[in-house]
């Protein structure tokens, strides 16, 4: 793409000594020192990349009309997220256009980080596209929890976009160079706007109930067997390198949470609300040694990460990549704040991951100050391996 | 309210000396000029243009400078094909402005456009390489519009005229105390004022009058919600009135040629922000058959400007598929209130009439009238 040489020779340029000294007019300091993130790749990008502070989730109702158009939608896809994701100024289109670019990044776009992850939901896979046999194994709509609340217009979709960079406007640029793009073939159907907090005062970023949240991550090395789908497990061959996402909108009441005393508080989490500690330890870092505390006198039984991962043999294998973001979408009909938690989670198989862990969370104490109100479950697709790639292609084929 | 785009001749001063520099330059360009910053190539009216050097095919960037004492406009033209692919309006003594432009093999010049100067084409300059050229389009000029105008003027009487016997008819209803004639008949005279093809301030105060805060809709509101025949009837005269006075003042109207391709995208904007979030709508649930109408009236500058389009949009196929996925949709729903769509219908409108306006967008801006000589 003209996009990609162009910014790789602005970095060659840069690196080279004194090249900086060529402005008679001026490149940008972002254009100069901001990053791309490699858009080419087994996986997508913006799974196990560190999360950057800004992110739009948003899913949407493909109303494509055909399978043609289908893979239309993914092609123009693919070829928004190369360009976006590489930065630079957008082909120029002349006289016989509005400008090809919104403006919001400048003349030169930053890459900024930019990752922009797809994934697809259970409900492309029924006649509409003849996707019926193609279904990632483990796929289904996003199940109801009894202490759930959803509202159906913030859940589900057919298609969702992950996006996120290191700035607000970063992000926002790139949501509406895709819908412009892509407005005959999908719709927006429901989006959350996060971002991460800063380390108050290190370590992790806090949620809105002011606890870090986030932790527990698995290792690296551990990915394959708990991150991405790989051949086998009864999943079709297309499959091979995605990941299944998990999206909550999990709303915190936070009046009310602001009215609880610190010690429930931190027995709802189990951990230490200043230092993130698990209440039997002194660092965020520590792992909580629950068979020394059989009947939760330090660490209630009912607590968060208790219930969540009783770090026993048998539930190492529904641990899952968390990716959360924090979100603020103003105020509801009482005046209180509507703000909580995006809880995004990667996993190979949702029933064995996220639902397990979830089902062991029915009910715990923590329950009367969130609630989750939308989301779904999708699909995030193989990564696009190369410049003759594209979104969609392994399971169009 | 949109503020009417002026002719670029209006953007210019009285030009007495006007000097135009030109140059090229873009860091990763990789070109040569780069490592000294941009080299500055002036050229006088007599000159214009002289000293582009390094051109070459592919992306790069033309800083136009302006070192005169009037503002100017500048187009990088293509003299075989006489097409345009890339422009700087309105440029101002002593300032600058890059141009991002893509060439492809050719023999390309700079113009320079002054007022009350005629059109000044810099010497010849061939660009060789195996870049690819970026979209361009031969402009459309004043005299390229002007027929098509008075068709289109043509096309709006004979629709206005249509419009002032169906008003004619919903005040004699209102007038004769039968207001379920008049809701009949409210709809078709409503349908022919929204499919003239008008938009923003094309009739001036009528079109506030005839469909805005008077007019059509209030007298909707009342048709629907049981208001009497004396509270109706003063709205349906002034209705019929008003017609009437646009009827009487057209031939006074003159269609600025730049509003054409303007109406061409304009009107369905006004149909989405309007008429699919059924904002307009004061009770008779025919949102959907307005846009409808809308519809028509650009079905109606399309085809006016087609002699114009078809040798500049290569889009023209994909903008008919949109306008029969737009007409199919909407006749399809056309009695249903906009509220009481299903998800999955509401969405794939949106969708439809979004992809038909980023089509119509492009048509506009080759519409644009440009100067060329």
């Amino acid at each position: 793409m003209t996009g990609v040489g162009r910014r790789s020779f602005l970095r060659g340029a840069l690196a080279g000594a004194g090249a900086a000294a060529v402005t008679g007019l001026t490149v940008s300091a972002d254009a100069a020192t901001s990053t791309a993130v490699a858009f080419h790749g087994v996986h997508q990008a913006g799974i196990t990349t560190d999360p950057q502070k800004q992110a739009i989730f948003a899913s949407f109702d493909v109303i494509a009309a055909s399978k043609g158009e289908l893979a239309e939608l993914f092609t123009t896809l693919t070829d928004r997220a190369r360009l976006l994701t590489a930065g630079g100024a957008l082909p120029p289109l002349g006289i016989t256009a509005p400008p090809a670019d919104s403006g919001v990044l400048g003349p030169d776009m930053p890459g900024d980080d930019l990752t922009i992850t797809v994934g697809v939901g259970a409900s492309l896979f029924d006649d509409r596209y003849g996707l019926k046999g193609r279904k990632p194994a483990k796929l289904t709509a996003m199940k109801e929890f009894p202490n759930d609340s959803l509202d159906d217009s913030l859940c589900h979709g057919d298609l969702s976009l992950q996006l996120c960079a290191s700035e607000t406007d970063t992000v926002l640029h790139a949501l509406r160079d895709i819908a412009r793009h892509t407005r005959g073939a999908m719709q927006l159907r429901w989006r959350v706007d996060g971002f991460q907090s800063p380390p108050r005062p290190s370590g992790t970023q806090r949620n809105l109930m002011g606890f870090k949240d986030g932790i527990v991550k698995p290792e690296p090395a551990d990915h394959d067997k708990l991150v991405w789908v790989g051949q086998g497990n009864g999943e079709p061959a297309w499959t091979d390198g995605g990941s299944y996402q998990v999206l909550r909108q999990i709303r915190m009441l936070v009046e009310f949470w602001d009215r609880v005393s610190v010690g429930e508080q931190e027995n709802m989490f189990g951990r230490r609300r200043d230092s993130g500690a698990p209440l039997d330890g002194n660092s965020e870092s520590d792992i909580p040694n629950y068979s020394a505390d059989p009947t939760g006198g330090a660490i209630p039984l009912t607590s968060h990460i208790r219930m969540a991962d009783p770090r026993t043999p048998d539930t190492a294998a529904s641990q899952f990549l968390r990716r959360g973001y924090n979100y603020d979408k103003g105020t509801d009909s009482v005046g209180d704040l509507d703000m909580g938690l995006l809880f995004c989670a990667y996993q190979q198989d949702i029933a064995r991951q996220f639902e397990a862990v979830q089902t062991r969370l029915i009910d715990e104490p923590l329950v009367d100050y969130i609630r989750p109100v939308g989301g779904g479950y999708f699909f995030a697709l193989p990564g696009v391996r190369d410049s003759n790639d594209h979104f969609g292609r392994s399971l169009l084929a | 309210m949109r503020t009417p785009r002026p002719l670029p001749a209006a953007i210019a001063l009285v030009a007495l000396g006007a000097v135009v520099a030109v140059a090229v330059w873009r860091p990763w360009s990789g070109s040569a000029d780069a490592v000294g910053g941009p080299a500055q190539i002036t050229v006088s009216r007599s000159q214009c243009g002289q000293g582009w050097t390094g051109a070459k095919t592919g992306r790069q960037t033309i800083v136009v400078h302006n070192t005169g004492d009037a503002a100017a406009e500048v187009d990088l033209v293509e003299m075989s094909s006489n097409k345009v692919y890339g422009e700087v309006e309105g440029l101002g003594p002593n300032t600058s402005a890059p141009m991002d432009v893509q060439l492809g093999a050719g023999r390309y010049a700079i113009r320079c456009l002054i007022e009350d100067t005629d059109a000044i084409t810099a010497p010849t300059v061939t660009v060789a390489g195996d870049g690819e050229g970026g979209p361009a389009a031969v402009a459309v000029t004043k005299n390229d519009m002007l027929p098509l105008v008075k068709q289109y003027e043509a096309a709006v009487a004979g629709g206005v005229a249509d419009l002032a016997v169906k008003t004619d008819k919903l005040r004699a209803d209102v007038d004769a105390g039968n207001l379920a004639a008049a809701r009949t008949d409210w709809l078709p005279a409503h349908l022919a004022y929204n499919s003239l093809g008008a938009a923003y301030d094309a009739f001036g105060d009528f079109a506030d009058k005839i469909d805005g805060s008077a007019g059509f809709h209030p007298l909707e509101k009342g048709l629907w919600h049981n208001a009497s025949v004396a509270a109706l009837k003063p709205i349906a005269d002034q209705l019929a009135a008003d017609v009437q006075g646009l009827q009487h003042d057209l031939p006074n109207e003159q269609v600025d040629p730049n509003d054409l391709g303007l109406r061409a995208h304009e009107v369905m904007e006004n149909a989405l922000q309007f008429e699919l979030t059924g904002e307009n709508d004061q009770g008779s649930g025919t949102s959907l058959n307005t846009a409808l109408a809308n519809l028509d009236g650009t079905a109606k500058v399309l085809a006016i400007l087609d002699p114009v389009l078809k040798p500049r949009d290569p889009d023209l196929a994909q903008v008919q598929k949109w306008e029969s996925r737009v007409r199919a949709l909407l006749t399809a729903h056309r009695s249903t209130p906009v509220a009481r769509l299903d998800q999955t219908s509401r969405e794939q409108l949106n969708g439809a009439v979004g992809e038909l306006l980023e089509l119509l967008a492009p048509v506009a801006a080759i519409c644009e009238v440009r100067r060329s000589s």
